[in-house]
């Protein structure tokens, strides 16, 4: 109808001469003239719309290939013989990475363990070094260890890796998350499925259906409010790329268009796989779960490739209402519609009949959320968001489809979990008012290469809120301490059996305030040694020791050890009034428990780009930053802090004979409560306090100290055994006083080292040349050995010191 | 209860032998003795290795120190057996030399990374790791990995002077010849002959 006067409008027509002559001719022909005109307009505004709709639409579908969040896993479990790892853990780490036990492991992500015997079909990966193909191996394990490893032809392997776990991806502020699929990682089932529930047309139809949409709107109406969509999955896909669920008639006509656009333009393979890769499908706080690849990780802990009938139903059940069939919130309900799509499928002919009504007998099988699989660590996941953005642009994170290698270790992640949510909820039900409630942190390093193993930034970790492992600035009380004893080792004039004064202080700063710090228990104890100065966490020796080595020196201490910047020279940040993060803290300590080298911390190994080609990270890097003989001695001085200091109650705790150093902090009025401490393989850092910096009533033993024995007795680790410097003698000396004693005197004859020929003051009491008991002598203990060992003797009851 | 004689018969033979005897004690030993002998004050290292002078030494000596003469040394060690690596580790250095020799740097690094979470503690990894470092053309932290090496070695000849040779590459590979020719000296002093 509109089409003749358009055309007429182009071409003058004869009767346009005629038009003057008649008047009313004329009125009509005038009329004519301005519908000729408006459906000029209107043709062009359809025009100009369609243009709009299709560059919006186009633009979405082939962008969208290109924006793929970073995919971060965590470190690759390697195997191989030696390794401590029973055969039951092994089956259960396997399960934790999605894989399934089966009579005949003959696919890669099953296994199977007999007793000792474990078979498993490992899975394709790309590492970033090489491409690993899926293979079978073959396990024996003997005494809670690897003892062989072959393949499938009998070959000995020496070391192999596991397929990482997918801890996340860097996804973008406005919280979409995806794993992109290729077509060929599709199960042919899931289309089919897709069709045959949600838009049976979907191969014949172009882009819009309207007879179901009609029959939608009878159902409708006929209900009262809107039920059922007639939306095909062509608009489904177009309504999820501009993310508004307004139903106004005006975003249904638009969606319809772009429909129709999509479908003229391109393949409906196209369309099935962008369909695949896009529709939301669950939520986890703000981090949206979009597209089957990732749906398969967030509830089922596989890849989709992996998933069997009833998973794909219920993913496919799930797409109707995420928040409504949510099957861990409701899974009676998920589990019903499940069966219901199982039925139909049935019904459609994808599958038989009797594979249905199986299948509707299985569980849902759903994984606990950020539990044993498909863990989501939003705290670590910062940091290495945070390392990354030092060589590469926001937008090369959100949507390059680089893929991340990342240091976190998942057991030792979920142990300190664990540890802190466990520590937490016991000061919940003491008595202590003021310890309900708290916050908590740890930080797992291993300090050889400083590498992040384990991050948690509050007790609810799965939930993506503030960080403070990496942004609470807390002041770190006696943390602090070990850097001005450093920075007295350093001087050259200053042994652990140093005599410092422990007696009051009275300073007026430069602001004309006086300053008074007192120690912990109020008491002033005369002169102590170096040793148990710090062991016992005394503030007065520290002050004074801190004024005669130079402000300047022990502040400078602090950036020795890895701080960015040194604290203001101040006497009170020799008490540890310097606000500092967790990460702080941990890069500082990391160099204690490193001997002296400074490794920055890192939490990630590798990246790779789209294609697999390498690309920048952060490597390993290491520099020698305190003098071997001043770090050995710090370090056997900070161990025994567990042994008779402020941190001996772990030892009740902690595997016997487990060797730690470490040193407890706790800042004014009881508002900080930290651990930082080291075993041989492993430095923890632990963080208790209130958000809104309130008193807890907690020192670092009874809040920090406590989370951080849990964790450091749960966790596979070795002695803390430093190498003993060449130019170095361990000699023993009498705890209190500093003189040179013999091992056999009493529970206060502890080894230290010193330079060479450096002059001690024998001890009267008990000399260097005591000789062993007779029962001592009977356990065989060799007198001319290095004093590696303390003797057998009865501990000292050491004095309770801890300080603000 | 006939187990326990010879035990018993040792318990009174020790019980002879113990208490007023005096035996050489851990603080008379060779250290300890020069020390003593020539009255000598501490002589702590500064981080640059030069010998500084004690201003206010630990424990009071009432006269003052004479001429210095040679710091005194520390006393013997016994020495450790080599280092050597897991097959685990040998089979992923082994992977990273190949991997080296292709020129294929980041594959490398993955390899040793690997062979680092195995053995953290074992000094050949760092040497390892030094030499990739070097053909990375990281000379100043193929030094630093030499020095962590040297740390983790003490008391193992064999590493140590491997440990100096790749101290004295990178110093080299920098021009820094006098200070390599030192270190090259060092690793031919160390290596067991």
């Amino acid at each position: 109808m509109v089409a003749e006067p358009v055309n007429s409008g182009f071409f003058p027509s004869p009767r346009y001469s005629m038009a003057r002559r008649k008047r009313s001719a004329g009125s009509r022909s005038r009329l004519q003239h301005g519908f000729v005109v408006l459906g000029l307009l209107l043709t062009l505004a359809a025009l100009v719309m369609l243009a709009v709709l299709n560059h919006r639409v186009t633009k979405q579908f082939e962008g969208r290939r290109w924006t793929l969040p970073a995919r971060v896993y965590a470190q690759p479990t390697d195997l191989y013989v030696g390794q401590q790892l029973s055969a039951a853990r092994m089956a259960a780490e396997l399960e934790g990475l999605g894989y399934i036990s089966l009579e005949k492991p003959d696919r890669p992500g099953t296994f199977r363990r007999k007793g000792n015997e474990l078979r498993v079909h490992v899975r394709e990966f790309r590492f970033p070094d090489e491409k690993q193909a899926a293979r079978e191996l073959r396990l024996s394990f003997a005494d809670n260890a690897i003892t062989r490893i072959r393949d499938a032809g009998g070959k000995d392997v020496p070391v192999v890796r596991l397929d990482p776990l997918l801890i996340g991806s860097i996804f973008p502020i406005h919280g979409e998350d995806r794993i992109v699929v290729a077509p060929e990682e599709v199960p042919a089932l899931l289309p089919a499925a897709l069709i045959a529930v949600e838009d049976r047309k979907f191969e014949s139809h172009h882009g819009v259906n309207p007879l179901a949409i009609l029959r939608a709107a009878f159902v409708n109406v006929r209900a009262g409010q809107i039920e059922q969509g007639g939306s095909t999955l062509t608009q489904q896909l177009v309504k999820s790329y501009f993310l508004d669920s307004r139903r106004t008639l005006r975003r249904k006509a638009e969606e319809a268009v772009m429909a129709m656009i999509l479908d003229a333009r391109f393949e409906k393979t196209d369309i099935m796989n962008a369909y695949i890769n896009e529709i939301y499908l669950g939520q986890e706080g703000r981090r949206a779960i979009h597209g089957f690849g990732l749906a398969s990780q967030f509830y089922f802990g596989k890849p989709l490739a992996e998933l069997d009938l009833p998973e794909i139903a219920m993913l496919v059940a799930v797409v109707r209402g995420p928040s409504y069939y949510d099957p861990r919130r409701h899974p009676q309900r998920t589990l019903d519609r499940r069966n219901l799509v199982l039925r139909v499928l049935a019904e459609q002919g994808v599958i038989g009949a009797e594979e249905s009504e199986r299948a509707a007998k299985e569980p849902l099988g759903v994984v606990e959320a950020g539990g044993r699989t498909g863990g989501y660590y939003p705290a670590f996941l910062e940091l290495v968001r945070r390392q990354l953005r030092r060589d590469y642009d926001e937008a090369d994170l959100t949507e390059a489809g680089l893929t991340v290698f990342s240091t976190l270790d998942p057991l030792i992640q979920r142990a300190s979990e664990s540890a802190v949510q466990e520590e937490l909820q016991r000061l919940d039900q003491s008595k202590r008012k003021a310890a309900h409630g708290l916050e908590g942190v740890v930080i797992v390093t291993t300090p050889q290469t400083g590498e992040v193993v384990a991050l948690v930034g509050g007790r609810r970790s799965g939930f993506d809120g503030f960080n403070r492992a990496l942004d609470a600035r807390r002041p770190i009380g006696s943390l602090a301490k070990p850097m001005v004893y450093l920075a007295a080792l350093e001087s050259g004039r200053y042994t652990p059996a140093s005599l410092v004064d422990d007696a009051p202080v009275d300073l007026k700063l430069p602001n004309g305030d006086r300053w008074r710090p007192e120690n912990f228990d109020k008491q002033v104890r005369g002169t102590v040694t170096l040793v148990r100065a710090l062991t016992q966490s005394l503030n007065l020796a520290t002050v004074n020791l801190g004024l005669d080595v130079g402000l300047g020196r022990v502040a400078s201490a602090f950036e020795q050890l890895g701080l960015a910047e040194a604290p203001p020279e101040l006497p009170s940040m020799m008490l540890g009034a310097t606000n500092l993060t967790p990460i702080d803290v941990a890069q500082m300590y990391n160099t204690l428990a490193n001997g002296g080298f400074r490794a920055p911390l890192r939490a990630v190994r590798a990246v790779i780009g789209e294609d697999g080609t390498p690309l920048k990270a952060p490597q390993l890097e290491v520099s020698e930053a305190v003098s071997p003989e001043a770090i050995y001695a710090l370090d056997r001085m900070l161990t025994e802090v567990m042994n008779r200091g402020t941190g001996r109650v772990a030892k009740n705790q902690l595997p016997a004979g487990l060797v730690v150093a470490g040193k407890t902090g706790t800042s004014n009025d009881y508002r900080d409560s930290w651990f930082a401490g080291f075993s041989g393989t492993h430095l923890i850092v632990s963080w208790v306090g209130h958000d809104d910096n309130s008193p807890t009533g907690l020192t670092g033993t009874t809040g920090g100290l406590a989370v951080w024995t849990r964790l450091m007795s749960t966790i596979p680790t070795s002695s803390f055994e430093p190498l003993q410097p060449e130019a170095v003698d361990l000699r023993w000396i009498d705890y209190f006083s500093g003189q040179e004693t013999s091992p056999y005197c009493n529970g206060s004859a502890i080894s230290m080292p010193f330079a060479p020929g450096t002059l001690l003051e024998e001890s009267e009491t008990c000399p260097p040349s005591t000789a062993p008991s007779l029962f001592e002598e009977l356990l065989g203990i060799d007198r001319d050995s290095s004093p590696e060992e303390p003797p057998v003797g009865q501990e000292t009851a050491p004095e309770q010191a801890e300080i603000p | 209860m006939i187990r326990w004689l010879p035990l018993a018969a040792l318990l009174a033979l020790s019980a002879c032998s113990v208490a007023p005897f005096k035996t050489e004690s851990s603080a008379s030993s060779a250290g300890g003795e020069a020390a003593k002998t020539t009255g000598s004050a501490p002589q702590p290292r500064s981080t640059t290795g030069e010998p500084i002078i004690e201003p206010e030494p630990a424990q009071v000596i009432e006269e003052p120190p004479p001429a210095v003469l040679e710091p005194p040394a520390p006393r013997p060690r016994p020495k450790r057996p080599p280092a050597t690596l897991t097959p685990a580790s040998e089979a992923l250095v082994a992977q990273a030399r190949a991997q080296r020799k292709k020129g294929d740097l980041p594959g490398a690094s993955v390899a040793l990374d690997r062979a680092l979470r195995i053995e953290p503690n074992n000094p050949l990894l760092w040497i390892e790791m030094g030499q990739l470092r070097m053909d990375q053309q990281n000379y100043p932290q193929a030094e630093n990995m030499g020095r962590k090496a040297l740390a983790m070695s003490i008391g193992d000849d064999s590493t140590q002077s491997r440990a100096w040779e790749l101290i004295a590459q990178s110093l080299r590979a920098r021009g820094r010849n006098s200070e390599a020719a030192e270190a090259m000296e060092r690793a031919r002093a160390a290596a067991p002959r």
